[in-house]
């Protein structure tokens, strides 16, 4: 089982260049869960998870870790604890499923020393968990839409952190392998009790599978807790602008937004 | 449970190793039977022990003069300035994950030149101002060229046409420094404008050597952080590395080379633009390929000399045939980026 981390951010303000789009935001990550960011486009959920995976350097406030802010700790340490997926990692041309899942054994390997035993057992084991073991010899530009996301994931888990971040890891999947995927973070989840945390643009899937719920507009955040709790209607007008009735899925008994919209609606009174 | 999938994660592992050593020893041994030739021909053949012996100081004035003062600086100097250029080349392609972001077209390269045109032709300094000038310049130029294609988010699209267009206004400032500084000496011209090994001489090759020896180990250990970095900013940040230190540190190093080098030979057309993509196309990716861009260097340097002294009637210098190979090289890439949308 992972280490328990607290971790939360502090009056943070962050954004790009002069722009700010955080706005003193105070967030606590429960550790071991699957946490959840909703928000409307633009509501700097990126920009939460990105200071939050110190991608980007927060203008004030602090990103603590277990009490200590993170632009104190070594990089590689602190590699060995976050890690992220990013929105559209790059792809070097050519290079095999194998050698790029290793590179995510970086924060782990000395300087001169090759790949260790326990490198070669962190890049099987999250073959195997992504289920891409068949294509450990391919050519990564030979994969699709599907298939290199789950090598991308691949990557981050044989970094082996405690805490992952994953901007939109269901983007441009079709709908089997968004499930796919989901499942499979879950089952790390667990598995290994990683705290994961992530940005998802669908709301239904958001309310299915995460444990706990940061809801965001225009850089505060106006919600959180369990979907059960947070998913309202009152919510997703405040946070989408969108009329909607929110029924149990039928499937997980969770949360499930229903839009209403201007046309096809048969049914005026609220479930 | 997992031991099929170990097996072949490992036999992968290791044939790649096996196929970059291979490779790797293949380049080197070419390298060596290029210098050899380097010393054996020329205006008159020697064999292998006679050149041994002018080496060593036991030979006769006819052979001792050609080897010791012509064909043994003039291999010196190829075989570092190789190294130099491959190595710098696929640090600035990898780093920016582009072929066409080399210091050739970038205009880097042309950057030293400058300089050190500027303090042959109207200074008249020693070769250590020369070189120092020159990797001066070189850093100005990665500076400049950086600050101008800043923007509001980097783009490596822009940071090449920034490049080519500093190119184009420093190749015209190297063809200004020529007309007015050197009518009478047109095999320096030619120097300055493709890169040659005409009239090497050793003490003048010894900054090079030094450099490359101190600077290309260097590239070399940081061949696994290059394949980081090669992952873009946000995944290598992830994984634990310090970008910007990484950054600055190769770009001093290989700049150094790249400049030294230029001052020694001249800007040797394309070998830093070839060097890379030939080594990666011979050991494919996945492993550094520092060393073999390095070696692939050579070879490129070395042989393309041999061609242009032997191969035509009359001599041509080296720049000139790498010019000839890299040319056609620039264009096939810019049809196939431009095909893929990449440009």
């Amino acid at each position: 089982m992972k280490t328990i981390h607290q971790f939360e951010t502090k009056e943070v303000v962050a954004g790009y260049d002069q722009k700010t789009i955080l706005h003193g935001l105070d967030v606590e990550i429960p550790s071991n869960k699957i946490n959840v960011i909703i928000g409307a486009n633009a509501c700097g959920k990126s920009t939460l998870l990105k200071t939050m995976a110190r991608l980007i350097k927060p203008q004030s406030g602090q990103v603590i870790l277990d009490g200590k802010s993170i632009d104190q700790i070594p990089p590689k340490q602190l590699a060995r604890v976050l890690g992220i997926l990013p929105q559209s990692p790059i792809v070097p041309e050519g290079i095999t499923v194998t050698d790029l899942v290793g590179r995510g054994r970086y924060p782990h390997q000395k300087m001169f020393s090759g790949w260790s035993k326990k490198d070669y057992e962190a890049v099987a084991e999250a073959m195997e968990i992504m289920n891409i073991a068949e294509l450990a010899d391919r050519n990564i530009d030979e994969l699709s839409g599907g298939q290199r996301q789950r090598v991308w994931i691949a990557m981050a888990l044989t970094q082996q952190t405690d805490i992952l971040f994953l901007d939109e890891p269901t983007t441009f999947l079709d709908i089997a392998y968004q499930v796919e995927i989901l499942d499979l973070l879950t089952d790390l989840n667990r598995k290994y009790g990683t705290t994961i945390v992530m940005v998802l643009h669908d709301i239904n899937l958001s309310a299915r599978y995460a444990d706990y719920i940061f809801a965001l507009e225009k850089g505060q955040l106006i919600a959180e807790g369990e979907p059960s709790q947070v998913i309202t209607t009152d919510l997703v007008k405040k946070v989408f602008g969108l009329d909607c009735t929110v029924i149990n899925d039928p499937v997980s008994l969770s949360p499930m937004v229903v839009p209403r919209g201007r046309y096809h609606v048969q049914v005026n009174e609220s479930l | 449970m997992r031991h099929p999938l170990l097996t072949v994660i490992k036999q992968g592992r290791i044939k790649r190793r096996q196929r970059w050593l291979l490779i790797n020893s293949i380049l080197f041994a070419t390298s060596l039977a290029l210098c050899c030739a380097m010393l054996m021909f020329g205006n008159s053949y020697y064999p292998p022990q006679e050149i041994w012996s002018a080496l060593t100081g036991n030979a006769a004035g006819g052979a001792s003069f050609a080897v010791n003062t012509i064909r043994f600086p003039r291999m010196l100097a190829g075989f570092f300035a190789g190294i130099a250029f491959g190595i710098a080349g696929n640090t600035f392609q990898t780093m920016l994950r582009n072929p066409l972001a080399n210091p050739d077209i970038l205009g880097i390269t042309a950057g030293s030149s400058v300089a050190a045109l500027i303090c042959i032709l109207i200074f008249h300094t020693s070769n250590t101002v020369v070189s120092i000038a020159s990797v001066i310049a070189g850093l100005l130029t990665v500076f400049l060229i950086f600050i101008l294609s800043k923007g509001k988010s980097f783009s490596i699209g822009r940071l090449i046409l920034v490049g080519i267009g500093i190119q184009a206004m420093l190749s015209a400032a190297i063809s200004f420094l020529l007309m007015r500084g050197a009518q009478e000496d047109i095999p320096t011209a030619l120097r300055w404008l493709n890169g040659s090994l005409n009239g090497a001489q050793l003490d003048s090759t010894i900054p090079l050597m030094i450099t490359v020896i101190l600077c290309a180990p260097i590239v070399a250990i940081l061949g696994r952080q290059l394949g980081i970095l090669e992952l873009g900013e946000e995944s290598a940040t992830s994984l634990g590395l310090n970008t910007n230190q990484t950054r600055i540190l190769l770009v001093l190093t290989s700049v150094a080379m790249l400049a030294i080098a230029t001052a020694t030979t001249g800007p040797i057309a394309f070998v830093a633009f070839l060097a890379g993509p030939i080594a990666k196309r011979l050991v494919g990716v996945g492993y550094s390929n520092v060393i073999p861009a390095g070696l692939v260097g050579v070879n490129l340097v070395l042989a393309a000399d041999l061609i242009g002294q032997f191969a035509f009637t009359t001599r041509y210098p080296v720049g000139i045939i790498t010019g000839l190979l890299g040319a056609p090289y620039l264009i096939y890439l810019l049809i196939r980026m431009n095909r893929k949308g990449s440009l």
